[in-house]
């Protein structure tokens, strides 16, 4: 029954994932979420930060693993607030629309 | 062969193993499942269809759980960061690798540069407005120093290329080749715009000589920009209306000759500048009209007669009356034949005129009268000074159209002393 609730929770999570690109609104969320973060600066800080990891490490050794190891648990702190509200909202919206179907 | 963990068998079909070895050609199409397990056909769909049916109650159960759809809420918040931040790896460790990346930097010396400016006057970028007003350029075909804010119209003329510069260029020749023919018969225009008076025949009016006699209101074409008002030599000035070409002839010489028709005296020294060119206008031609016409109010039109002094259909003392109306008491009819010298002139009594004259631009003109003597012999025409006998007639005047141009005034002025008429007059009892 446990795995069954995990493959009910895989499943609904899948079927989810699903309708969201069926319908492109993974898409526009991703796009309001980009044009969201280049507005809020969100884009120049952890340009910035690159540069700084970048020059540590040397221009010619920067490796892509390098630069995600570094680079993402710090942009994933430096959204702000409100556009994590505002994309939080509206994904749950959308749930509620298409959960019933 | 393990047994079956799920409680999925139904009646409809036994489970058998397969006795090949599990290969991808051996799986039939549509079997596989999460648990990768070789399923035979029918199972497979019985599966399937299961599955969907659950997913269905699922979903719709999942609906009711809010905790669960704000986990799946983040988690997908949490994958697009994710995307994002990504994609924003990728840009980056392409231009890093490609060479661009460290392209926008500046050092702080050139960005000092470019700082915005915040002084007074000067824009942001710290140029000076206005800079190249005063700044001079040469000429490059006249070689004349010109503003570097008018160097292009003045190029566009000074080449001729532009488009307003043939026109002006025509109007030139045009008007030089008028200069020409006017001063050659000066003469024969008195005679034509004697009994010709009217508005329409002002554009043919010659235009004479600047340099003896004065234009009054007019455009000269020789220069474009010439400046609003004339000087006179003695310090006269009047105000020019482009639209009216009525030449005046003022001239500040003792002798009057055929073409000059005024004398009046330079001490009162009027200027006429506060006059509009209306009234303008019908001061110029009030005077010119009473020393030269006839004048007097027709009972029928209530205009004057337009024709000259020896109009035969009116008398002279109706002549007269109209002038004393006009010009007061004192008011003299010109005389035709005496020759004397007319040196004052009193400009405050035609102002005064002016005022009560009500101008309209139609002309009433009398048939031209060729048999009407020439009217360039001697005119006397003398007016009170007194300004204040001008007005003892304070009826309202009529509606008096008075037309003509003031060109070719051929007659000269000349004052005869006589006795001034009896006072208040009333035109409308003479004029039969």
């Amino acid at each position: 029954m446990v795995v069954s609730k995990m493959n009910k929770d895989a499943q609904m999570r899948a079927a989810i994932n699903q309708k969201l690109i069926e319908t492109g609104e993974r898409e526009r969320l991703k796009e309001l979420l980009r044009a969201k973060l280049i507005e809020c600066g969100w884009k120049d800080q952890l340009k910035a930060h690159c540069k700084e990891v970048i020059k540590e490490k040397g221009l010619e050794h920067v490796t892509v693993d390098d630069l995600v190891a570094e680079i993402t648990p710090k942009g994933r702190a430096l959204v702000p607030d409100s556009v994590k509200k505002e994309l939080l909202q509206r994904i749950r919206t959308f749930l509620a629309q298409h959960a019933s179907l | 062969m393990p047994p079956l963990s799920s409680g999925q068998q139904g009646g409809e079909g036994r489970w058998q193993p397969l006795e090949v070895p599990w290969t991808h050609t051996n799986i039939p199409p549509q079997c596989v499942q999460p648990c990768c397990r070789p399923l035979c056909y029918e199972q497979s769909e019985h599966r399937l269809h299961k599955s969907s049916q659950m997913k269905m109650e699922e979903m719709s159960l999942s609906g009711l759980d809010n905790s669960k759809l704000e986990a799946i809420a983040q988690e997908i918040y949490a994958d697009l960061v994710e995307d994002s931040c990504l994609g924003f790896c990728f840009e980056v460790h392409r231009a890093v690798k490609c060479g661009y990346f460290f392209l926008d930097d500046t050092d702080p010396e050139s960005m000092k540069d470019f700082e915005i400016v915040d002084q007074p006057g000067l824009d942001i970028f710290g140029q000076v407005f206005n800079q190249w007003k005063s700044k001079e350029c040469v000429c490059p075909n006249c070689s004349r120093s010109i503003a570097a804010s008018r160097f292009a119209p003045h190029l566009e003329k000074c080449l001729g290329m532009g488009r307003n510069s043939s026109r002006i260029a025509n109007r030139r020749i045009a008007n030089s080749n008028n200069m020409n023919k006017s001063e050659s018969d000066q003469e024969d225009n008195d005679d034509i715009n004697d009994n010709d008076w009217s508005y329409g025949s002002e554009k043919k009016a010659k235009k004479r000589k600047s340099d003896k006699l004065w234009y009054l209101p007019f455009q000269n074409p020789n220069s474009p920009r010439r400046s609003k008002s004339l000087k006179h030599k003695n310090g006269f000035s009047v105000c020019t209306s482009a639209s009216n070409t009525l030449p005046l002839l003022f001239s500040s010489s003792g002798e009057l000759s055929n073409s000059d028709p005024f004398k009046y005296n330079n001490s009162t020294g009027i200027s006429y500048e506060t006059l509009g060119p209306e009234e303008l206008r019908s001061l110029l031609t009030t005077l010119i009209f009473l020393f030269q016409q006839c004048g007097v109010i027709s009972e029928h039109t209530k205009k004057m007669c337009t024709r000259s002094l020896r109009c035969p259909q009116h008398t002279d003392e109706q002549r007269r009356t109209v002038r004393i109306y006009f010009l007061g008491s004192s008011a003299v009819l010109p005389e035709v034949e005496s020759s004397l010298d007319n040196d004052s002139f009193d400009m405050t009594d035609s102002q005064a005129l002016i005022s009560r004259l009500q101008w309209d631009g139609s002309s009433d003109l009398s048939p031209s009268d060729s048999g009407s003597s020439k009217t360039s012999e001697n005119q006397g025409w003398g007016l009170g000074t007194n300004s204040s006998e001008s007005r003892k007639t304070k009826k309202k005047k009529s509606h008096l159209s008075l037309v003509g141009t003031a060109s070719g005034l051929g007659s000269n002025k000349k004052k005869k002393p006589k006795p001034p008429a009896p006072p208040t007059p009333s035109i409308y009892d003479d004029i039969n």
